[in-house]
């Protein structure tokens, strides 16, 4: 679990839920780039979108943190908020869209060639198109474990699932990776 | 647990999330089996790159733009009312502790984050070990770029991770450069290290001023003197030695000796003849040709190690005369030529050396696992076309 979110102790949270609007902008402040992170990466880099989904994660944070009663680690609990709001624009986006269409990340190959010290820059850009071609099951344990730094069991915990279903996912989360950006397994990209 | 394929614990292993027993079956499995080493390089691909997706900021409307929504919420579950100039005073309060909140939050986070960046526990074996200026009791932290020292009394053991041990010996200086699933990486800029890792190929690697050690999962003691020369001995398995294009491998008995500016020598068996050994040293280090004649003289067949090396390193007459002590000693297969070797074919270099390895392995009683050999070679599959690159045009 990330230091910053150690702040977040058990007072802070009694603050929020009777309302203290400056305990609330702390925990605001404390998670925004990890949930709008998740939100962008699991909405193929819209964002506009993760701009709104943010901020409905919050809205229902305000509310629904009344009904948090400790019995789970905090972050967890926060994190499967954000997976469902993710889930559900999922949901909503495919009701919306014809089959195979997406808004998929401006992938790698479109990009105009950059100069080589730009080379990790551009791993990176290739890495967030990857990323949001993964099926949800694959990103969102990949975005959990890297983004927020959560532990198999924390992951596993947030996505009511196994650790071992993790372990899995993970692994061919890691694995579809590895065969899209293969291109990639080269010394001179990383700039070594 | 582990007497089947081990692939889809391969994440699991790089995140550190196998116990240490599990670790351990994990890496004897995967060093003797091909099909879970060729996923392993894959996984540890796509965690490399996963570790690529950056953090993105949040835009900072975002908080600004929530005000006005979590207002509406309170007033719907409220139905207090406010005057005007009382939400214009609580505005002020709220902006205020806002930038005081923020300020608080952003300054907390950078001691707290350094405070619990990656570490290895060292225990003290002998005196008294220094991790920065601090002497150690009987344990330590090592962190992210904290040198661990030793003076002539003492010595210490890293644990690095769960993949294998280090021993600092006396009189040396080591600084911790990187831990990740996907590598570890520590500093040796003087003194001497005995390293045992039960990891696949290149997890570890240490950094020595004249070269890099990279464990092909393997035992072996590092040794970097006040010059920045350094000796490598492997005591089983397999070390690759590298400085840019310039790479030796390292089977278990044999050594290798590097130097600044130069990079890795050639390996050699430790138990070959003086001359053989001294001429060797005047090839690698003094650009003395005249060597060759002697070190041909005094090879045996296991020294073929040094002169399948030496093949990339030398040209025109003089490769003919190695290749032609090769051939005398082993005999290539029927499928390779002298002129593919000559003209450092790969594909011949490598089906030769498979020929040869029965011979590195052979007189030492030190047999080479052949299962990390296969890796490496696997893995690094251009080194042939490297050694080519490096030959003298």
């Amino acid at each position: 679990m990330m230091v910053a979110e150690q702040l977040i102790d058990g007072r802070i949270i009694e603050a929020c839920q009777q309302g203290d609007r400056a305990a609330f902008q702390l925990l605001f402040e404390t998670y925004k780039d990890k949930v709008f992170s998740i939100a962008v990466y699991s909405n193929g880099g819209d964002r506009a979108l993760a701009d709104d989904i943010t901020q409905q994660i919050f809205l229902k944070l305000f509310t629904a943190i009344q009904q948090f009663r400790g019995e789970s680690e905090f972050t967890t609990w926060l994190y499967r908020l954000v997976v469902n709001a993710c889930m559900d624009e999922r949901r909503r986006r495919r009701r919306l869209l014809p089959w195979g269409e997406t808004v998929a990340m401006k992938k790698a190959g479109e990009r105009r060639p950059q100069e080589k010290q730009y080379a990790r820059l551009e791993v990176a850009e290739a890495v967030q198109a990857a990323i949001g071609e993964l099926k949800p099951k694959f990103r969102l344990p990949i975005l959990l474990k890297y983004i927020e730094g959560l532990s198999y069991e924390e992951i596993a915990t947030v996505m009511g699932c196994s650790k071992g279903t993790v372990a899995s996912r993970l692994n061919r989360g890691h694995s579809q990776l590895a065969k899209r950006l293969a291109h990639l397994n080269n010394p001179a990209v990383w700039g070594e | 647990m582990f007497s089947t394929h081990v692939t889809k614990d391969i994440s699991a292993y790089c995140h550190g999330e196998l116990s240490n027993e599990e670790s351990k079956q994990f890496a004897e499995h995967i060093i003797s089996c091909a099909k879970c080493r060729a996923r392993f390089e894959e996984v540890k691909l796509g965690i490399k790159l996963a570790e690529q997706l950056p953090q993105l900021s949040a835009p900072d409307y975002l908080w600004r733009d929530l005000q006005p929504l979590l207002a509406q919420q309170t007033t719907a579950s409220n139905s207090v009312s406010w005057s005007w100039q009382l939400k214009a005073a609580a505005a002020v309060v709220l902006l205020f502790l806002s930038g005081l909140a923020a300020f608080l939050v952003y300054n907390s986070r950078t001691p707290e984050i350094a405070a619990t960046k990656p570490s290895w526990h060292v225990t003290r074996l002998d005196g008294a070990p220094r991790i920065g200026s601090e002497q150690i009791a009987n344990n330590g932290q090592l962190g992210v770029g904290e040198w661990l020292e030793t003076d002539g009394s003492s010595r210490a053991q890293i644990a690095v991770g769960s993949i294998g041990n280090v021993d600092i010996d006396e009189n040396t200086r080591v600084r911790l450069l990187q831990t990740e699933p996907t590598e570890h990486r520590l500093e040796l800029a003087r003194g001497k290290m005995s390293a045992h890792i039960w990891a696949p190929p290149r997890l570890f690697f240490v950094d020595t001023p004249s070269a890099v050690a990279a464990d092909l999962g393997c035992a072996y003691t590092l040794e970097v003197d006040d010059h920045g020369g350094s000796l490598l001995r492997v005591t089983s398995g397999w070390v690759a030695l590298e400085l840019k294009d310039r790479e030796s491998i390292v089977p278990a008995g044999a050594a290798c000796e590097t130097r600044p500016g130069i990079g890795p020598g050639t390996p050699y068996y430790e138990d070959a003849p003086s001359v053989f050994r001294e001429a060797l040293r005047k090839i690698d280090f003094e650009h003395d040709a005249s060597a060759l004649t002697a070190l041909l003289d005094q090879s045996r067949p296991r020294d073929t190690l040094t002169l399948w090396h030496l093949l990339a390193r030398v040209n025109g007459d003089d490769r003919v005369r190695v290749y032609e002590k090769m051939a005398a000693l082993v005999p290539p297969p029927s499928s390779v030529t002298r002129e593919g070797i000559l003209q450092l074919d790969q594909q011949m270099l490598d089906t030769w050396k498979n020929e040869l390895e029965s011979s590195w392995t052979s007189g030492s009683g030190k047999g080479v696992p052949k299962p990390i050999k296969e890796a490496y070679w696997k893995v690094r599959s251009g080194l042939s076309r490297r050694l080519k690159e490096m030959a003298p045009k």
